[in-house]
């Protein structure tokens, strides 16, 4: 039994390999019906290699048996036996999510009775489909006439490749390289680049004649429908190139569609899967067009993943670190700054320069030590919108309706902890945008659109923010449908629903209370745990943003900050009190003088370039005694789609700070988030914004 | 009726009593003493206002000198505020209020606040670590659990008291540490 230590780094392993896996079955999804990819095929296969091997020397019998037939219908698929279909995915990819339950189970949580009898019928369907290949016709490389000293060295894979490449009527040649043993591998790395585009390397093998000592040849089987004279110009003063056949075929003996060229990749033409235009080409694992004499060679329990996994307590235990270096920075700072202010003695000018280059240097490398660290914790989207496409794969296929899946800028990157967050509220929207947006296929039609609905899922990196989107081309929101059920429920009053703007209207679908689960069908279905959703955001200090037409779509915008790690906050003052607040939350800075104060059923309101926002005196929210002012500094909040000015004496300025939470017994003091350190070591209140914003929307708090 | 304890406690041998002078001059007896012997905890013995207050050693992690205190808006009234304990943050109590030896909520932000006696006693507390502002630490008191009277009931107020210790003629309050900051 291995200890348990090792047992969590083989389930994190496995788990990694079986992301990929389901990754590169969704990219394969979107090629179904044509001749898959061989850099792709090549590359789940060996992920479901890995997975057999790394389950078998962990002693997980199970797992290594079900990756064993998946591998084999992998290989059935590599070597064309079986064709790339719908069913065939299918399978594959419940295949994916059982080893996923197993591994889960392995890993010590609960045994879900389902997995046994779901992981029987997977295996016994990949033994049928690993088994039913169809028995290769007249053997078209006898007709080609290729040197059987070279033919006997193929394995089944590589002749395969060949038979196909002949086929298609595509030429194959050999290109012989010679290269000096120092740097053989970079170089034979390099020309294999210049060739992909070209056509497909088959095989690499070493001459049979050698060049001197000191260096050393190779053929490499290539095919390609390329004249002879460009192949020779791409690989000029590196290579040789000579036809490998003694003739050519002609493409029209087999229904292989002829167009199949590797590389560059064409997007498919249903481009269901834009991720797989914008995911990096497939990094060769150890080359798998280098295959032959090397790939024998390759550990086969290689991470298939090209991520460190770090502990995020480790992470966490580092960002304290950083925090406390970040007071020693403006402890150097003010020792600076006093010594220079009490400049009569000899000694403190020299010595306070000095000490402020230190200090500036103390920065820099705080900086790169803080972005550093902060890269660690970035992972890129693609790891929750993977899971979201499989899932929406399923979800597709029970609604009946005729539904288009776009994903765009997976690899766009993140703070791990929000990534993780993020999982549940896009899911929540998508399975929203799905049975709610899209109408049924007739229904579309009539209204004149395309019968295949469309839904977005779209990230983008803007400055120190993600924004996110999730849209459907569907029916969209009805504002006055909104508006009823608002009234009805007593959300709103009749009165200020008359002056709330569209934009304000549509959001009215966040509050709590709104919807219920009966108002689905009637209302286009949007409002069903959009609150939730919405307190997710908040949590994450998220925005979201809601715009829809009638009949046109709906679209959430979601924006994020980058981290939630150590954040910039603006340190203000109440009174003698100083609080700091997360700058991702604040849109801008305002003063208003007291005359310039309007009430709204005596509540306080200031205008802000023609929005009317609410005016909360932070002095007041906290029953701190309130100092008569000039003007107030108004700090307007912008959390999800809530707005409010809070008014606080002065502005100190901004610091990077590391919020820490109050000691046990005050944790979950209202509207305070925690605490930090400032240069002088004294402690200072973090606001809670969010908390702040929904105290303000309830009625009966004591706010403003 | 001090007085007389006084002269009952010098006749008689306490099993607390520092007997060692006497155990070397008669080495025979040492063992019987220590059967019976029960061994003294330690507590650590402070001053607030005129009463002096005891915890058990083990719960205390450290005493400080007054940092900077930074209030804390919304808590209950005992609540000082948090201050910053190498990075990390702790509420401070006052427990004047709670013993009914203050009326009033004291303001204290920093040592300038306070007496330069004045410490912080930071207690250990499976509900979270907390300090104490004290006026005065007076040291470690051995003290006889087995000796230690219940609190007597003297008003609704007293469940922060634990119980009594009584040395050397000082009479000890031990703080319930639990109800004192609840």
């Amino acid at each position: 039994m291995p200890p348990p230590r090792a047992l969590s780094e083989f389930v994190a392993e496995a788990n990694e390999v079986l992301e990929t896996l389901a990754h590169d079955l969704a990219v394969l999804d979107a090629q179904r019906g044509r001749e898959p990819e061989p850099d792709l095929l090549n590359a789940v296969f060996r992920a479901a290699h890995s997975l057999k091997g790394l389950s078998a020397m962990f002693g997980q019998e199970k797992i290594a048996g079900l990756a064993h037939h998946l591998e084999d219908v992998l290989d059935a698929l590599r070597l064309g036996k079986v064709q790339n279909s719908d069913a065939l995915v299918d399978t594959l990819l419940e295949g994916v999510d059982v080893l996923t339950l197993m591994l889960r189970e392995a890993a010590g949580e609960p045994a879900n009775p389902d997995t046994h009898p779901r992981a029987a019928a997977v295996a016994d369907h990949f033994a049928r489909l690993a088994g039913g290949g169809q028995a290769t016709s007249a053997d078209v490389l006898d007709e080609v006439g290729i040197d059987p000293a070279i033919r006997a060295v193929f394995t089944e894979y590589e002749e395969h490749r060949l038979r196909e490449n002949v086929k298609k009527g595509v030429t194959l040649w050999k290109v012989r390289a010679v290269f000096s043993l120092e740097d053989f591998d970079t170089r034979l790395a390099a020309l294999n680049t210049t060739l992909k585009p070209l056509g497909e390397v088959i095989s690499t093998l070493p001459s049979s004649q050698p060049g001197d000592d000191a260096s050393i040849a190779f053929d490499l089987i290539f095919g390609s429908g390329r004249a002879k004279a460009e192949i020779e110009k791409a690989v000029e003063g590196v290579a040789s190139v000579s036809p490998l056949t003694q003739k050519t075929i002609s493409p029209a003996r087999d229904a292989v569609p002829a167009e199949f060229t590797p590389a560059p990749r064409k997007p498919p033409p249903s481009a269901l899967f834009l991720q797989e235009a914008s995911a990096p080409d497939l990094p060769a694992f150890g080359g798998s067009s280098q295959s032959g004499v090397m790939q024998g060679a390759e550990p086969s329990l290689r991470s298939l993943a090209q991520t460190v996994r770090v502990d995020i307590s480790r992470l966490d235990g580092l960002m304290n670190t950083i925090g406390e270096l970040l007071t020693v920075r403006a402890n150097i700072q003010r020792l600076a700054e006093v010594a220079r202010q009490s400049g009569s003695t000899p000694l403190p000018k020299l010595w306070a320069q000095e000490l402020q280059k230190e200090s500036r240097a103390l920065e820099r490398k705080l900086d790169d030590l803080q972005n550093g660290v902060l890269d660690v914790r970035m992972v890129p989207l693609v790891q929750v919108f993977d899971k979201l496409a499989r899932l929406m794969r399923r979800l597709v296929r029970q609604s009946g309706k005729d539904v288009h899946f776009e994903v765009a800028g997976g690899d766009v990157e993140l703070d791990k902890l929000i990534v993780e967050e993020l999982s549940d509220p896009l899911m929540h929207l998508l399975r929203n945008a799905l049975d709610h947006g899209v109408e049924a296929p007739d229904e579309r039609i009539a209204q004149g659109k395309d019968a295949r609905g469309v839904i977005r899922l779209k990230a983008q990196q803007l400055g120190n923010q993600v924004q996110i989107e999730v849209g459907d081309d569907g029916a969209g929101m009805d504002e006055t449908r909104i508006r009823q059920v608002a009234i009805e429920r007593g959300v709103v009053t009749r009165e200020a629903t008359e002056e709330l703007e569209r934009r304000d209207l549509l959001n009215l679908v966040f509050l709590p209370g709104f919807s219920t689960r009966q108002d689905v069908s009637e209302l286009s279905g949007r409002g069903v745990g959009l609150d939730v959703v919405k307190t997710n955001l908040s949590r994450l200090s998220g925005l979201i943003d809601i715009d829809s037409r009638r009949g046109e779509g709906t679209r959430f915008l979601l924006t994020l900050p980058l981290t939630l790690a150590i954040i910039r906050a603006l340190i203000v003052g109440v009174g003698d009190r100083t609080f700091a607040v997360p700058l991702n939350s604040v849109t801008e800075i305002v003063s208003v003088k007291p005359a310039e104060l309007r009430t709204i059923e005596r509540h306080e309101v200031i205008d802000v370039r023609g929005q009317t926002l609410p005016f909360v005196r932070l002095a007041r929210v906290f029953g701190l005694r309130e100092t008569p002012v000039e003007r107030h500094f108004v700090v307007i909040i912008g959390l999800a789609q809530d707005r409010f000015g809070l008014a606080v004496d002065a502005l100190l300025g901004q610091e990077d700070i590391v919020t820490k939470p109050l000691g046990g017994r005050l944790r979950g003091v209202r509207g305070i988030a925690g605490a930090t350190e400032l240069g002088d070591r004294r402690a200072v209140l973090v606001l809670d914004v969010g908390a702040l914003v929904e105290e303000l929307k309830r009625p009966t708090a004591a706010v403003g | 009726m001090a007085r007389f304890d006084d002269l009952l406690n010098r006749f008689f041998y306490r099993a607390d009593e520092n007997v060692g002078a006497w155990l070397e001059l008669a080495p025979e007896i040492a063992d019987s003493i220590e059967e019976l012997e029960e061994l003294p905890e330690e507590f650590l013995a402070f001053e607030l206002s005129t009463e002096t207050y005891a915890v058990p050693i083990g719960a205390v992690r450290e005493i400080l000198k007054v940092p900077l205190i930074t209030s804390v808006p919304r808590v209950a009234e005992n609540v000082l505020g948090v201050m910053n304990v190498r990075g990390e943050m702790l509420p401070v109590y006052d427990l004047k209020q709670r013993l009914n030896l203050d009326s009033t909520p004291q303001r204290v932000a920093g040592p300038n606040d306070v007496p330069r006696e004045t410490r912080v006693v930071l207690l250990k507390d499976p509900e979270g670590d907390a300090g104490i502002l004290v006026d005065r630490v007076k040291g470690v008191v051995r003290l006889m659990l087995s000796k230690l009277e219940p609190a007597p009931t003297l008003g609704a107020e007293r469940r922060a008291v634990a119980g009594l210790g009584r040395k050397d003629g000082q009479l000890y309050i031990l703080l319930d540490v639990e109800q004192a900051l609840g």
